[in-house]
């Protein structure tokens, strides 16, 4: 398990609020696959808890790392101050990433907003599988897509949409992806995103038989299964998010952010 | 015997450093970053009769210094733990001492679980939590009762031959009357300090933040409280004193020592720092090394004298 500080090489802000940080690795960086997860410690603000934030991409060989985070509290904020040759504490790879089953298949993967933060990582490796990879990136504006710029799109058949038009497609990602499935037939479908969006395209896989992995996002505090915030109901009982995934089979999913109260017991 | 070695209850500890049930999982979660071994003990994720699934919406909520949880008491329930959980820590080479933290609704679920943990050998010591609601007198937590705190303590006393540990509440105005009341009905030490009782709200959603509405606060946010707590604890009590409350570095750990406490047990704090185990146990060494203490135990309660 890697628990090092590793040095900052750029962090940049893509779109307003959007950052791609670079990070060296003061040591090799262990075998990590697309769809796993770092703690980054936000050190500075003094927040107690260390941020999950998914693998954007690794360079193996340079053993460089790539994160694509939204500023949206006092650890992001943290993260965004962050500067060239500062140097910050990682610990990971965690979680299960992906789970590859596209060896030359026909595979759609779906990124919506920061949701496609873990998608380059996981086009390459499905490049690499010989998958016919169609990709749908969607976000609120022209900006939240700024990111695709970063991301090396060649022989893959890519479909952009924008809440507001002003990129692609004007509207959603599921919209798209039920216009697709009029023509098409797909073996696999790859998503990460808001969890309305995930269920939607859940739901759609499902409508059409098809496999369906989502990515998912919860509050944690320790990335390793001994905290046991961020639980969530399976039908093979409770998972948890940073260990039995964040990827799931969709199926399995009982809801992904459930708001019913059962038991009430404080503390742990 | 190491400078760091300590018999408590009539089991030995290679070092006063144990884990806050909870916080460790069942001992093998962070095997990657430092051998769980090296602990004195580990306390073990909290048990109950039936598995339960816990508090459902968000759980965790981070405060300045600290976080509140909501988990309710997720876990597999006691058989799943003897099955699969206990053997799979045996596999995975757990020697250490074990400590089990056992939960219950009513005081039938208590003595029952206790009568399940008395036959389970790797179980050292049981820790008796009686922060759950009691659903029987009216919901209201059974550390917060004095005459229910006494009853389940004797009860469960009456089914154990095990060392049996309470665990305190702070959520109460007299911390060592409470003590004083377990001690009587046959507790044989006191860990304190559980989680304190704490809300956060969502301003966007104009809700409560977390699903159970309530959550336990922990990490350095609460030491200051849990440091006076083991105080006057020992002040007030014979029995021992597993301290824990935020402990964040040696220091911390020590001055629970020095307050009164013979174990010291580390929580949340290593969520953000999986290595704070390995830094405590090397700073108490020195520290003793230091400063020409042979044996750890001479600084227990060393501040009252």
């Amino acid at each position: 398990m890697f628990l090092e500080d590793c040095k900052i090489l750029e962090n940049v802000e893509v779109a307003k609020n959007m950052y791609l940080m670079k990070l060296k690795g003061t040591k090799a960086i262990p075998e990590t696959v697309s769809g796993q997860f770092f703690m980054l410690q936000c050190k500075n603000s003094g927040v107690f808890l260390r941020r999950p934030i998914s693998i954007h991409y690794i360079n193996k060989k340079e053993s460089v790392l790539e994160f694509y985070y939204e500023v949206k509290g006092k650890g992001t904020k943290d993260l965004s101050a962050a500067k060239t040759g500062d140097y910050i504490n990682i610990q990971g790879p965690l979680g299960n990433g992906f789970i590859k089953e596209g060896t030359g298949k026909k595979v759609l993967v779906i990124g919506g907003g920061m949701g496609i933060a873990p998608m380059k990582y996981l086009l390459e490796e499905l490049n690499n599988l010989g998958s016919n990879i169609t990709f749908i990136a969607g976000g609120r504006n022209r900006g939240a897509l700024k990111i695709l710029d970063n991301i090396d799109l060649k022989g893959i058949i890519t479909h952009i949409t924008t809440d507001d038009g002003s990129q692609g497609t004007h509207g959603r990602v599921d919209m798209k992806m039920r216009e697709l499935l009029e023509k098409e037939r797909y073996d696999l479908v790859y998503t990460c995103g808001p969890e309305k969006m995930m269920e939607s395209v859940a739901k759609i896989a499902t409508e059409n038989n098809i496999k369906c992995f989502v990515s998912l996002e919860a509050r944690m505090a320790c990335g390793v299964k001994a905290c046991v915030g961020c639980s969530i109901k399976t039908k093979d009982g409770m998972k948890k998010v940073c260990h039995d995934g964040p990827v799931f089979d969709s199926t399995i999913i009982v809801e992904m952010n459930p708001k019913e109260k059962t038991e009430t017991c404080c503390g742990n | 015997m190491s400078s760091l070695g300590i018999n408590f209850l009539g089991v030995d500890f290679k070092n006063p450093l144990v884990t806050s049930s909870g916080c460790f999982g069942f001992g093998m979660e962070y095997k990657d970053y430092f051998d769980p071994n090296i602990l004195g003990g580990i306390g073990i994720k909290g048990l109950t009769l039936e598995p339960r699934d816990g508090n459902y919406g968000t759980r965790i909520a981070e405060t300045p210094s600290g976080m509140l949880n909501c988990v309710g008491l997720e876990n597999p329930g006691i058989e799943y733990f003897k099955k699969v959980t206990l053997p799979l820590m045996k596999k995975e080479g757990i020697n250490t001492n074990i400590i089990a933290n056992i939960n219950g609704s009513t005081i039938e679920d208590y003595i029952k679980i206790a009568k399940e943990v008395e036959n389970i050998p790797e179980i050292k010591i049981i820790e008796l939590n009686i922060s759950c609601p009691n659903v029987k007198d009216g919901g209201m937590a059974f550390g917060a009762n004095p005459e229910v705190a006494g009853r389940v303590t004797k009860e469960v006393r009456n089914v154990t031959t095990k060392p049996l540990v309470v665990k305190l509440s702070p959520n109460v105005t007299d911390i060592a009357g409470i003590a004083k009341i377990v001690e009587e009905n046959g507790a044989d030490a006191i860990s304190l300090i559980n989680t304190v009782l704490g809300m956060a709200i969502d301003i966007r959603s104009k809700k409560p933040l977390l699903g159970n509405t309530f959550g336990g606060l922990s990490g350095p946010a609460v030491k200051p409280i849990a440091l006076r707590m083991v105080y006057q604890v020992y002040k007030a009590v014979k029995i021992p004193i597993i301290g824990m409350g935020g402990i964040a570095s040696p220091e911390d750990a020590l001055e629970f020592i020095m307050a009164g406490a013979t174990l010291v047990s580390v929580g949340s704090v290593i969520f953000p720092n999986p290595l704070l185990p390995v830094e405590i146990i090397e700073g108490m060494e020195k520290y003793c090394k230091d400063n020409g203490i042979a044996n750890i135990s001479e600084l227990i309660g060393i501040v009252h004298r």
